[in-house]
């Protein structure tokens, strides 16, 4: 017997949860946004506002997209969307949108080297800003190609494609690429 | 928060995270106008809809809401934006807090978006979305509001204060104090040698004077070849009296050789030691005053950079103070004394001479920061290297498990040849880099040269040189490159200094968080009376992990902590041993407040006995004696016996004196945890704590532990924390501790009589998987 959550245990014990379609079945599921944005997934008869969690946001962003509910259970596993209707599959990918948003390097101004933190000076496709990583961490490659860089307050900035940079960004940016 | 890190906070945010330390005053004034109440709360929403960077400012009031749209700026950075606009240029609009009916959160990787709604058939009242930089405030706003749904009231003094650990706090985590003003820094630093001033004085005469000595001997060579060698040939002057000068000249010069050798003895000597005085008592203020430091600190930094502060940084001082100031004040008389003798010598070759100085200086000093920036390169590789050593080391068990050694010794391979080539790539610089610069360094002798033999072979219209002259310059040029080196790796060199230096006063100028009052309570003897009165408690922002919780716990009492994870059990033993300050309420023991008493007396009386017991490096008769160093050896030897401990330490070839390794590393966790419950039994502690005493060991063990425990808790106050509820069944009490609150308590037997409670459900549960295995 495998249990792997306390929740899970105790409604496999106590009062056994009613059997819901598996998670990775999509075939009558249907979403919707709301005007705040929530996303609501509705099949057999159970309706659930849902979280969208990428299961590979960088090596495949585009499948694998597990729903949750406010409960943080998987409500649904959508391995492809295009399996799902048109609405829905607009829907999901509205909401993919923000929950897969981070802010895209265009040019760098400066990077200057502190005593503990790297200071960033950019442009970003959503406007300007300045922040700092520590110093011992490195912009990462992801597997679709280009770099992520994570701030010390959690923020994630991407470089699509760090040849397209200016010369001068790039020179900012060859101490941290192959 | 103290005023000290309020103002340091400020700075932070000032200088790295651009944008206002706190709500624009004339906005602040126009909603507490609006609304006749104060700003209870607030938070910027730095993403629009569209998810650009812009500023929405949420503002929490004990009944309304307002959401603010800037529409003078566009983004969150940059100086033209850090100003605060005009009230004009914000949007206002304003809601009853009782129309909040659901607060919704969606996180995602950069973007989180916080949904406050109303009714289900109405539009939502607001729509905010934030980077991670604003989350906490934000979510500072979001548990408020949650509370208030629930009924319950989060107590809030200063929005300001809140705002701003919020925004500074990420950046302050990774690097404390702000990093400028290099000069005030080196300045503190240098003030370290005060003590030392006597040494300082002499070891600076001696540098000075090993300067003037280096400068004598050529001007002597010059001298003797006009004034006696030269007149000698020439027949001027009498072959016995040139003799008597060269030999006195000779003779002069050896003394100024061994004076100069013996003043470089004192300098060496005094400074090294000097330097090495100031690193040990720098160690000794950092590490007394680490130990001084809340625990909240050492989990905020990483071991290896505290143990680097220590270590490695304190060394690096040593030498900075040892020889790098010496150097850089003596290259610096060096480079103007000589600039001094040519020009007294013959100005026209001083101009040639000294005219190139300042862009050799130049050219080393980019050098530098050329090198800087491929070091940058190759240490990101080096980086990768150690990455993966210590990956895959201590993961050598599982490498072999799944047969990858072949890809490992590739990956490692690929990483190895990659770092080579990127050093490879800084050797092939700096080593083109200095013939270079001697190229030039011999151009400048060669110009001398040009300059010179005109005027020495008489052919120039300008006045003679004499051979004498013209080897002392000889012989002065070869002094040049020395200080030129040193000038050129100045930046380097205070570089390396200052952000040592700044790594450790980071370290000093942190205060603790837990300071015992002035005149503080020493309860001799303590009872273990335990009383929490209305205790709140967070560590980030205003969100709760201990809400308003009370109970009174006898001297004597057992009582079982339990409760599902994050619930706050452990934050419950923290409080009692002052590891942390209770924010709201008072923690009491013996019916005094523990910010009263006096910390260290109050924790002699408390004991711990932890899931994962720490071992020092040392004896097993040490670690058993660690809380009481002068304890008899008849009362270790009870101690381990009690503990079920004696027996497994006479197996081992050197019993009590057996070596424990770091960490205790040579025990199995059994052993161990007898060791440490042996340590407790030793330190006769009023109030014990155990937190999952026995919760890695296998069942045999357990229960010798417990037998153990058994007789350590007797005629003690214990609070016990177990996931396993059948170890809890003597407790005089339980306490189900459920999102920071006493949900249940009571005896085993009389919770479990409430079909529908916690306990009830956990015991069920544990006992069916207990069937189940």
């Amino acid at each position: 017997m495998v249990i792997s959550s306390e929740r899970r245990e105790h409604r496999t014990v106590v009062e056994p949860a009613p059997r819901r379609p598996s998670s990775e079945d999509t075939s009558g599921l249907r979403l919707e946004r709301r005007a705040g944005g929530q996303l609501v997934a509705a099949r057999g008869g159970q309706t659930q506002t849902v979280k969208v969690c990428r299961c590979f946001p960088w090596s495949e962003p585009g499948r694998f997209v597990s729903l949750r509910d406010s409960e943080e259970e998987e409500f649904a596993l959508v391995t492809d969307p295009s399996d799902l209707d048109e609405d829905s599959r607009q829907a999901l990918e509205a909401a993919l949108v923000e929950a897969g948003f981070v802010l895209e390097i265009e040019v760098i101004h400066n990077v200057e080297e502190e005593i503990e933190i790297r200071c960033w000076q950019v442009r970003t496709a959503q406007g300007e800003r300045a922040f700092q990583t520590p110093r011992d961490e490195w912009p990462r490659e992801v597997p679709g190609g280009g770099l992520l860089i994570r701030d010390v307050a959690g923020d994630l900035f991407c470089i699509r494609d760090p040849d397209a940079l200016d010369r001068d960004s790039q020179r900012h940016l060859w101490a941290f690429i192959d | 928060m103290n005023v000290e890190a309020r103002k340091s906070d400020l700075e932070i945010i000032d200088r790295y995270v651009g944008q206002p330390s706190q709500l624009p005053r004339g906005l602040r004034d126009r909603i507490e106008q609006r609304w006749g109440e104060p700003v209870v709360l607030y938070g910027l929403a730095d993403l629009d809809a569209g998810l650009r960077l812009a500023r929405t400012w949420v503002v929490l009031g004990p009944a309304e809401i307002a959401v603010v749209r800037e529409t003078g700026s566009a983004g969150t950075n940059g100086d033209s934006e850090r100003g605060v606009p005009a009230v004009e240029s914000f949007e206002i609009s304003t809601f009853p807090r009782s129309r909040v009916e659901q607060v919704e959160s969606r996180p995602g990787l950069s973007c989180h978006v916080l949904t406050l709604l109303a009714e289900p058939d109405e539009p939502p009242l607001a729509v905010l979305r934030f980077t991670n930089r604003q989350r906490q405030a934000m979510e500072n706003i979001q548990f408020t509001l949650e509370q208030a749904l629930e009924g319950l009231e989060v107590p809030v003094t200063d929005a300001d204060a809140e705002y701003v650990e919020g925004l500074a706090k990420p950046v302050r985590d990774a690097q404390a104090l702000v990093a400028k003003r290099r000069f005030t820094v080196l300045w503190r630093l240098l003030g370290y040698l005060k003590p030392y001033r006597r040494n300082v004085t002499i070891g600076m005469g001696a540098a000075s004077l090993l300067t003037v000595f280096t400068l004598i001997p050529p001007y002597l060579t010059g001298y003797l070849i006009d004034e006696v060698i030269e007149p000698a040939q020439s027949g001027a002057l009498p072959l016995e009296r040139a003799s008597t000068i060269a030999w006195i000249a000779v003779g002069a010069m050896a003394v100024i050789y061994v004076l100069r050798q013996l003043s470089n003895f004192v300098r060496l000597r005094l400074m090294a030691v000097l330097g090495e005085n100031v690193a040990r008592d720098l160690r000794t203020e950092l590490f007394e005053h680490m130990q001084t430091l809340s625990l909240s600190f050492f989990g905020r930094k990483k071991t290896g950079s505290l143990i680097t502060r220590v270590s490695s940084d304190t060394d690096r001082l040593w030498d900075f103070l040892a020889f790098g100031v010496v150097d850089v004040s003596l290259s610096l008389i060096t480079l103007l004394g000589l600039g001094v003798v040519l020009m007294y010598l013959d100005w026209r070759l001083g101009v040639v001479m000294t005219l190139p100085v300042p862009f050799l200086i130049w050219a080393i000093a980019w050098h530098g920061r050329r090198m800087n920036e491929i070091f940058l390169r190759a240490w990101r590789k080096w980086s990768y290297v150690t990455d993966l050593l210590s990956d895959t080391i201590p993961g050598m068990r599982v490498v072999k498990a799944f047969h990858q050694e072949s890809r490992e010794a590739k990956r490692f391979n690929y990483r190895n040849y990659d770092v080579a080539a990127e050093f490879n790539a800084v050797h092939a610089i700096w080593t083109t880099f200095w013939p270079i610069l001697m190229v030039g360094v011999h151009s400048m002798i060669l110009l001398v040269w040009v300059f010179a033999l005109p005027r020495l072979l008489g052919t120039s219209s300008l006045p003679e040189l004499s051979p004498g002259t013209f080897v002392a310059f000889l012989l002065y040029m070869t002094m040049f490159v020395g200080p030129i080196e040193i000038i050129g790796q100045v930046a380097r060199i205070m570089n390396r200094a200052t952000t040592s230096a700044h790594r450790v006063f980071e370290i000093l100028d942190t205060r603790a968080e837990i300071v015992d009052v002035p005149e503080p309570t020493r309860l001799e003897p303590v009872q273990g009376r335990v009383t929490f009165d209305h205790v709140t408690f967070g560590y980030d922002g205003v969100r709760q992990v201990i809400r308003a919780m009370s109970f009174d716990v006898q001297p004597g009492e057992m009582i079982g902590l339990v409760g599902p994870s994050g619930g706050g059990k452990t934050t419950v033993i923290n409080l009692i041993a002052r590891f942390y300050e209770a924010t709201g309420g008072s923690v009491r023991i013996d019916g005094v407040d523990v910010k009263q008493l006096d910390t260290g007396h109050t924790r002699q009386q408390i004991g711990m006995v932890l899931q994962d017991p720490y071992l020092f490096h040392g004896t097993i008769l040490e670690n058993i004696r660690y809380g009481q160093p002068d304890a008899a050896v008849d009362r270790v030897v009870a101690a381990a016996q009690a503990a079920n401990a004696h027996d497994f330490i006479c197996k081992t070839a050197h019993g009590y004196d057996t070596m424990v390794g770091e960490r205790g590393q040579t025990l199995s966790g059994g052993e161990r945890q007898r060791i440490s419950i042996a340590r407790a039994i030793l330190h006769d502690p009023r109030i014990l704590i155990l937190d999952e005493a026995t919760s890695s060991v296998d069942t045999e063990t357990e229960w010798h532990i417990q037998e153990a425990l058994e007789r350590l808790i007797a005629g003690r106050t214990v609070f016990a924390i177990a996931h396993r509820l059948s170890t809890l069944t003597r407790a005089s009490r339980l306490f189900v501790i459920e999102d920071g609150r006493i949900k249940e308590q009571g005896t085993h037997a009389t919770l479990l009589a409430n079909e529908n409670g916690t306990y009830r459900r956990l015991h069920d549960m544990q006992v069916d998987l207990q069937a189940a295995v």
